[in-house]
């Protein structure tokens, strides 16, 4: 744990001083315990080293007392060639380097990363992005060449790879060092998602479609090669998200949507091709269809139980909720179904308040004063807050395949949308 | 048969091109995607006491679930084991991960004599 926290340039300094986990939720003995026990690490009295660390002489202007921050690793001189071998043998190099997402990948040959280069008119050189490795502490440069070793890894067709430079390019892991279980989501939209085959109907987000598989995976191991699955050194997700193999990776139903899609949505030309990314933890899947309230309500109840972060919601509905949702309830655009959400779903401000991250990351908010938090703050326990108080944050997609009015909610926020049109 | 693999970005066979320039290291852990991170600030620490006997402490919780109750044994240690210590627990203005503000530390420097930062989770 103490390289971990040394690894952050702003803590290194601090002297720390651990306990056993987990801190929350444990009754008052349990934490005397803690107080009265030993230091994981060290093995000494915790309490003795609050004392010894208040009172012992610090040792240099950093204040550090005994430890040294971490130092940024050195770049070793390049190599371009792995030396060849037989295929089990390169296949368990592979993974046991943790270069892989634990399933076997197809080698990146030089004969299969030359045919990956065909997909894009960029250059094998060009830089695609500038990316940090989390595990040996490089910031480095990734080139599109770099991006087609990891495109062939995942089992991309040429024509995939624009998606996957773009995926790169935006910069974003699908993986988190946080010790919680972060899942991340893509979508695309425009027309290169027929143009490669992508699913946005019956089974989009089952493995049974090749270019929605293999893209989503492509940006697990482009996140693996920025070292975020190194576990207990950058991976602490205590149980992990097993929806980051493919990262629920989509495309619109633009053509049986009667609403706008996404991307245009957010600006770009219907005709532009555009990948999109959202973040979060919880998804939860419609158990069945709305029987005895309408489609509308259904959704809304079920946002109602996960409180709202920042108000961020994303609803992945079938065109046929869509529809429902349109010609029967009468939400025009998805903004107005998005607007009737933020109005209508409720939770009671006990509820809201003592959830752990809301606690974390809102009440400090509504301390400053930011409204509405501020106001909430105020309530009583039972009183009703409108927790997806912002309309703009609740996303709505449309995918599936019409064969059941269906529907997923998660807390998903939508993180950007890039084009996949510059990396063709 | 054998196969040569030319490439991988997955180590320093991959032929990528180290930024030698940059060494600020991220952070590992921190915010949720979409919630600002603090910062690096440089400061020094003060001296160290050589007791905390007839001192105030201050506890600050940092807003990580069940730090404000592990503050409240740690009040119960020092007034039952450090009577003559002063505990005042306080929680960190501001998130958890961001956006610190003056306040608290002020108040710190005018009546205390040490801070005890916690809990991580």
């Amino acid at each position: 744990m103490e390289s971990v926290a040394k690894s952050d340039t702003r803590a290194a300094p601090l002297p720390f001083i651990y306990t056993p986990l987990p801190v929350i939720g444990m009754a008052d003995d349990v934490l005397d315990g803690y107080i009265n026990g030993n230091d994981p690490d060290t093995g000494k009295s915790v309490i003795g080293e609050i004392i010894d660390t208040l009172t012992k002489p610090v040792s240099s202007r950093t204040g550090e007392v005994g430890s040294k921050p971490v130092e940024v690793e050195k770049a070793a001189a390049p190599q371009v060639l792995l030396g060849p071998d037989t295929e089990d043998n390169l296949q368990r190099l592979f993974y046991e380097k943790g270069w892989t997402d634990g399933l076997p990948v197809i080698l990146p040959t030089e004969e299969r990363v030359k045919k990956m280069l065909a997909g894009t008119s960029h250059a094998p050189d060009e830089v695609v992005c500038q990316a940090f490795n989390m595990d040996t502490g490089e910031r480095f440069q990734c080139t599109v060449e770099n991006i087609a070793v990891v495109a062939v890894m995942a089992g991309a067709r040429p024509e995939y790879f624009p998606v996957i430079l773009a995926i790169a390019a935006s910069g974003h892991s699908s993986l988190s060092p946080s010790t919680t279980a972060h899942a991340s989501m893509l979508m695309v939209n425009g027309p290169i998602r027929n143009e490669i085959g992508m699913n946005s109907g019956v089974g989009a987000f089952s493995p049974v479609s090749m270019a929605n598989a293999v893209i989503g995976r492509a940006w697990t191991l482009l996140s693996i090669s920025w070292g975020y699955a190194k576990v207990r050194k950058v991976l602490w997700s205590s149980q992990g998200n097993n929806y980051t193999y493919n990262n629920m990776c989509i495309a619109e139903n633009e053509e049986k949507s009667v609403w706008e899609p996404l991307h245009v949505q957010k600006g770009f030309k219907a005709d532009e091709s555009v990948v999109s990314f959202f973040t979060g933890w919880n998804v939860l899947s419609s158990l069945h269809c709305a029987a005895h309230r309408t489609i509308g309500e259904e959704i809304c109840l079920q946002l109602s139980v996960i409180p709202a972060l920042n108000s961020a919601a994303t609803i992945m509905m079938d065109p046929l909720v869509a529809r429902t949702l349109k010609n029967n309830e009468g939400f025009t655009t998805k903004q107005d179904y998005s607007r009737w959400i933020s109005e209508n779903a409720m939770i009671p401000a006990e509820r809201y308040w003592k959830t752990d991250y809301i606690d974390m990351l809102v009440a400090s908010e509504a301390a400053k004063g930011v409204e509405p938090y501020a106001s909430w703050k105020k309530l009583p326990d039972n009183a009703l807050i409108n927790h997806y108080h912002n309309p703009d944050n609740v996303n709505i997609i449309v995918v599936g395949g019409e064969s059941s009015p269906l529907w997923k909610t998660a807390d998903y926020r939508y993180g950007s949308s890039v084009s996949v049109d510059k990396w063709r | 048969m054998t196969t040569d693999v030319k490439y991988s970005v997955f180590s320093l066979e991959a032929g990528r091109k180290v930024m030698e320039s940059d060494s600020v290291r991220p952070a590992i852990g921190g915010p949720p995607p979409g919630i600002p991170r603090a910062e690096p600030s440089t400061f020094t620490f003060s001296k160290r006491l050589e007791t905390l006997e007839n001192k105030t402490v201050y506890l600050v919780d940092i807003g990580f679930g069940g730090g404000y109750n592990f503050m409240m044994r740690l009040q119960k240690w020092f007034s039952e084991n450090m009577p003559s210590v002063t505990t005042v627990i306080k929680r960190k203005p501001g998130r958890v991960f961001a956006d610190d503000n003056h306040e608290l530390w002020d108040e710190v420097k005018e009546k205390g004599y040490a801070v005890i930062l916690g809990v991580a989770g």
